[in-house]
C-alpha cells in the first residue's frame, strides 16, 4: 500500500520538528498510580487519537500536556518549554497550547464574540478591533458567524462546541488537544463537530484527539494510540491499529467497540 | 392497528379556571366548604388588622400638637404623630447644627448624581464612573460632613473629586445628547481624530490636569464650619456607617474568599482565621472590643474617634459574613470555567477577574443584598455604645419634656423607614438579578 492510502483521505504534513515529548512520565492522584512510565513523541503537524476504555489516564495524559494537571515524575516538553514549577513558563504553555472540552466550557455570561476575543485582547494584547476581526474569521471556518452576539446558552450542543473549537484558534495555537469533544453531543450533531475538526485537520495543526469516534480516527490520524490502565499499550498507524491490532487488550477493546 | 391517529388534532380553548379570574378565584379559594370558611376567616382576619391601623395611625390620630397632652386632648385612642413631627429634623439628622444641614443633603445629592449615570444606558465608561465613586466621593462627603481644616492631603483629594464629578457630569451630557464618550467629544471637537492613540491620550491628560489645577485653586476659596462626629446622629449616621460598610465589606469579603480558597497555606490560614473569629463573636462584642479594647493596643497618643472605631469594627464584622457569601458563590462555578480559562491562557487575575467573579457575583446577589439589608439594621446598634444613630434619636423623643412617655409612635415611624429602606432593597436586588439573567439561559 502507498503512504496517501494509508493516512486516509488526508494528506500528511508531518515535520521532523518535535512538538511535544514526553519522558518516562508518571502521575498520581493521591495514592493512585494514573499514568505509568508514559514516554511519547509528537512532531509538528502530526494528528494523534488516542482511545481507550473509561478510566485509562488519555484524558489526564492530553491536560497534563498543557498543565491542566500536574504530573509528579519524569518530563514534559512542549514547544522545546519544560513544564514545571515555572509560571511563566505555563502561561506561555497554555497560550500556545488550545484544548476542547468535553463540556465546552464556554463562559456564559458572555456573547460568543466576546468569548472569542477575550483571549486575544487580554492575553495577546491585540486592540478591540483586530480581535474582532480575527474572531469573526473563525467564526465563519467553524461556518457559524451569524450567532456571534447570542450567548452560548442559546446555541445548540453542536454551535457551542464549534464556539470553543473557534476560541481555542483565536489565540493562534501551536498544538490543539480535544479531550472527547463529541462525547456530550446529541448524535446529530457530532457530525458537524467532527466536519470542523476534519478541515482543521487539513490545514497541518498538530492535533492531540482523545475520542471514541473510530471512523473519524481512520480519516485523520496519522497515529493511533491505546491506553489501558495507564499505560500506553500500542501505537500504530490507523489501518494497521484497526486492522490488525497486536496486543491482546487492543482487541479485546476494539472488539467491543466496533 | 398501525395508525392511531389518521388526522392532527385541532386545539381547543383552555378551561376557564386556567384563564378567567372567577375561575381563579373558583379554584384557589372557594374550591369546597372549608376551604371557602378558610378564605372568609383569613379575610376577617386582615380585615380586623388593617382597620385597626387605620383607626390608630390616621383616622383618631394628631399631627399638629404643642406636647403630648394636647395630642390626649385631641383623642385618646389615636397616635400622637406631632411628637415624630416635632423631631424629624432630630431623627433624619441628629444634633447636626441646624443652619449646616444643608451640607447633608448636598452630599447626598452629590452622590445621587454621580451614581445617576451608571443607570443610563447610553452614558460610556461605567466602570470609570463607578470607580470615581469609590476613589473620590468619601474625602468630598467626608469633608461636607464634618468640614474645619483642610489638610494637604484632603485638599488635593477634594480637588480631585471636583474634577472627577465634572468630568462625570460633562460625560453623562455628551453621552445622553451625542451619544459619545467625553474623551471622544473632546477629542472630536479639537480636531484630533486622526492623531495617534498617544497623542490623543496626552491632549485628554493635559485638560484632565488642567481642570484639577483650576478646581484645586478655586477649593482653597472656601471652607466649612468643623462639625464633630459627636453632632453627627440619626437617619443619617446610620446611613454614613452602614453607607461605609457595604461599600467596604463587599471588596474586602472578596479579597477574604479569594484569601481562604488560595493555594498559599499561610494566606488561606489567616484569611480562614480572621473570617471564623469574626464570624463567631457578636457584633454588639466586637463594637464594644472596638471603642474599649483597640485603643488599648494603640501607640500612646494615637487617639481615634469612636466613630472611626465603630466603622472599622463594621467593616471588619461585614466582611467576614460578605467572605462566606463570596466563597459560596465561587463554589457554584463549575472548575470547567477555572480550565476554560486557564486554556485561553488567562493568569489568576484574569480568571477571577472577567470568568469567575462576574458569574460569581451573579448568583451571589440575593445573598449580598441580604446581608446588606442586615447590615442596615444592625448598625442600630451602636445606639448602645453611645452613639445617636436614628434608633438612639426614635428614643430619646420619649425622654424630651413635652413628649414625655412617647414610646410607641417613634419606634412605629422608625420601622416604617427601615421597612421602606430595606424593602427597596431588596426590590432592586430582584431587578437585578432579572436585568442581568435577561437573554441568558444556563
Amino acid at each position: 500500500m502507498s503512504d496517501t492510502q494509508t493516512k486516509g483521505q488526508l494528506a500528511s504534513a508531518i515535520s521532523t520538528e518535535v512538538m511535544i515529548e514526553i519522558n518516562q512520565m508518571n502521575k498520581w492522584y493521591g495514592a493512585f498510580h494514573v499514568l505509568k512510565d508514559i514516554n511519547l513523541t509528537v512532531h509538528k503537524g502530526e494528528r494523534i487519537v488516542i482511545c481507550g476504555p473509561s478510566g485509562s489516564g488519555k484524558s489526564t495524559l492530553i491536560r497534563c500536556i498543557n498543565a491542566l494537571e500536574e504530573h509528579q515524575e519524569g518530563e514534559i516538553i512542549v514547544d522545546g518549554i519544560l513544564l514545571g514549577k515555572n509560571l511563566k513558563n505555563l502561561d506561555h504553555i497554555r497560550t500556545e497550547v488550545g484544548m476542547v472540552f468535553q463540556n465546552f466550557n464556554l463562559f456564559p455570561h458572555l456573547t460568543i464574540l466576546e468569548n472569542l476575543t477575550m483571549g486575544p485582547i487580554w492575553v495577546r494584547k491585540k486592540n478591540k478591533a483586530d480581535a474582532i476581526e480575527t474572531a469573526m474569521t473563525y467564526l465563519e471556518r467553524v461556518k457559524i458567524p451569524e450567532q456571534a452576539d447570542k450567548y452560548p446558552g442559546q446555541l445548540s450542543g453542536g454551535q457551542q462546541q464549534r464556539v470553543a473549537i473557534a476560541r481555542s484558534l483565536c489565540m493562534n495555537p501551536k498544538i490543539m488537544l480535544f479531550d472527547e469533544p463529541t462525547s456530550a453531543l446529541d448524535p446529530e450533531m457530532i457530525k458537524e463537530v467532527l466536519d470542523v475538526m476534519v478541515d482543521l485537520a487539513d490545514t497541518g495543526m498538530t492535533m492531540i484527539v482523545v475520542t471514541h469516534e473510530m471512523g473519524f480516527a481512520k480519516t485523520i490520524a496519522d497515529e493511533v494510540i491505546f491506553m489501558d490502565e495507564g499505560d500506553i499499550v500500542e501505537r500504530n498507524n490507523p489501518d494497521a491499529f484497526f486492522g490488525n491490532p497486536e496486543h491482546e487488550r487492543t482487541q479485546k477493546f476494539l472488539s467491543q467497540i466496533l | 392497528m398501525a395508525i392511531i391517529k389518521a388526522k392532527k388534532t385541532p386545539d381547543r380553548s383552555a378551561p376557564a379556571s386556567e384563564t378567567s379570574v372567577l375561575g381563579w378565584l373558583q379554584k384557589n379559594l372557594f374550591s369546597s366548604a372549608f376551604n371557602t370558611a378558610l378564605t372568609l376567616f383569613t379575610l376577617y382576619i386582615i380585615y380586623l388588622t388593617i382597620s385597626g391601623v387605620y383607626v390608630w395611625g390616621l383616622a383618631d390620630a394628631t399631627f399638629v400638637a404643642e406636647n403630648r397632652r394636647e395630642c390626649y386632648d385631641n383623642s385618646l385612642t389615636g397616635a400622637c404623630w406631632a411628637g415624630v413631627i416635632d423631631w424629624l429634623d432630630n431623627i433624619f439628622y441628629g444634633r447636626y447644627p441646624r443652619e449646616e444641614i444643608w451640607r447633608i443633603n448636598f452630599g447626598g445629592l452629590l452622590l445621587a448624581l454621580w451614581m445617576a449615570p451608571l443607570w443610563i444606558s447610553r452614558v460610556k465608561g461605567k466602570v470609570l464612573v463607578g470607580a470615581t465613586v469609590v476613589v473620590f466621593y468619601p474625602f468630598l462627603a467626608g469633608y461636607l460632613f464634618a468640614g474645619g481644616d483642610k489638610g494637604f492631603f484632603m485638599q488635593f483629594m477634594i480637588s480631585g473629586a471636583i474634577v472627577a464629578f465634572a468630568i462625570n457630569m460633562a460625560n453623562t451630557i455628551t453621552g445622553l445628547t451625542k451619544n459619545l464618550g467625553l474623551n471622544a467629544f473632546l477629542i472630536q471637537s479639537l480636531g484630533q481624530t486622526k492623531a495617534t492613540d498617544k497623542t490623543q491620550r496626552n491632549i485628554l491628560l493635559l485638560l484632565a490636569a488642567f481642570a484639577f489645577g483650576a478646581a484645586y485653586l478655586w477649593q482653597m476659596s472656601w471652607s466649612f464650619e468643623g462639625v464633630t462626629w459627636t453632632k453627627w446622629g440619626g437617619l443619617f449616621l446610620t446611613l454614613v456607617i452602614s453607607g461605609i460598610g457595604i461599600a467596604s465589606a463587599l471588596p474586602g469579603g472578596i479579597i477574604l474568599a479569594l484569601g481562604r480558597r488560595s493555594k498559599l497555606p499561610i494566606v488561606r490560614v489567616l484569611s480562614t482565621g480572621f473570617i471564623e473569629v469574626f464570624r463567631s463573636v457578636p457584633l454588639i462584642t466586637v463594637l464594644f472590643m472596638a471603642t474599649t479594647m483597640f485603643p488599648l493596643f494603640m501607640p500612646e497618643g494615637f487617639v481615634l474617634n469612636k466613630l472611626v472605631q465603630v466603622i472599622i469594627a463594621v467593616i471588619l464584622f461585614n466582611a467576614c459574613y460578605m467572605a462566606e457569601t463570596v466563597r459560596a458563590g465561587l463554589q457554584a462555578i463549575p472548575k470547567g470555567q477555572f480550565e476554560g480559562a486557564h486554556t485561553i491562557g488567562l493568569g489568576y487575575w484574569g480568571t477571577m477577574g472577567l470568568i469567575i467573579m462576574p458569574q460569581a457575583l451573579k448568583h451571589m446577589i440575593p445573598n449580598i443584598v441580604g446581608s446588606f439589608i442586615g447590615l442596615l439594621k444592625d448598625t442600630t446598634l451602636v445606639s448602645i455604645i453611645g452613639l445617636f444613630d436614628i434608633l438612639g434619636m426614635l428614643r430619646s423623643i420619649s425622654k424630651d419634656v413635652p413628649w414625655l412617655g412617647l414610646h410607641k409612635e417613634p419606634l412605629v415611624f422608625g420601622a416604617v423607614l427601615f421597612f421602606l429602606l430595606c424593602f427597596s432593597m431588596s426590590k432592586y436586588s430582584r431587578h437585578l438579578e432579572v436585568k442581568l439573567s435577561a437573554g441568558r439561559k444556563h
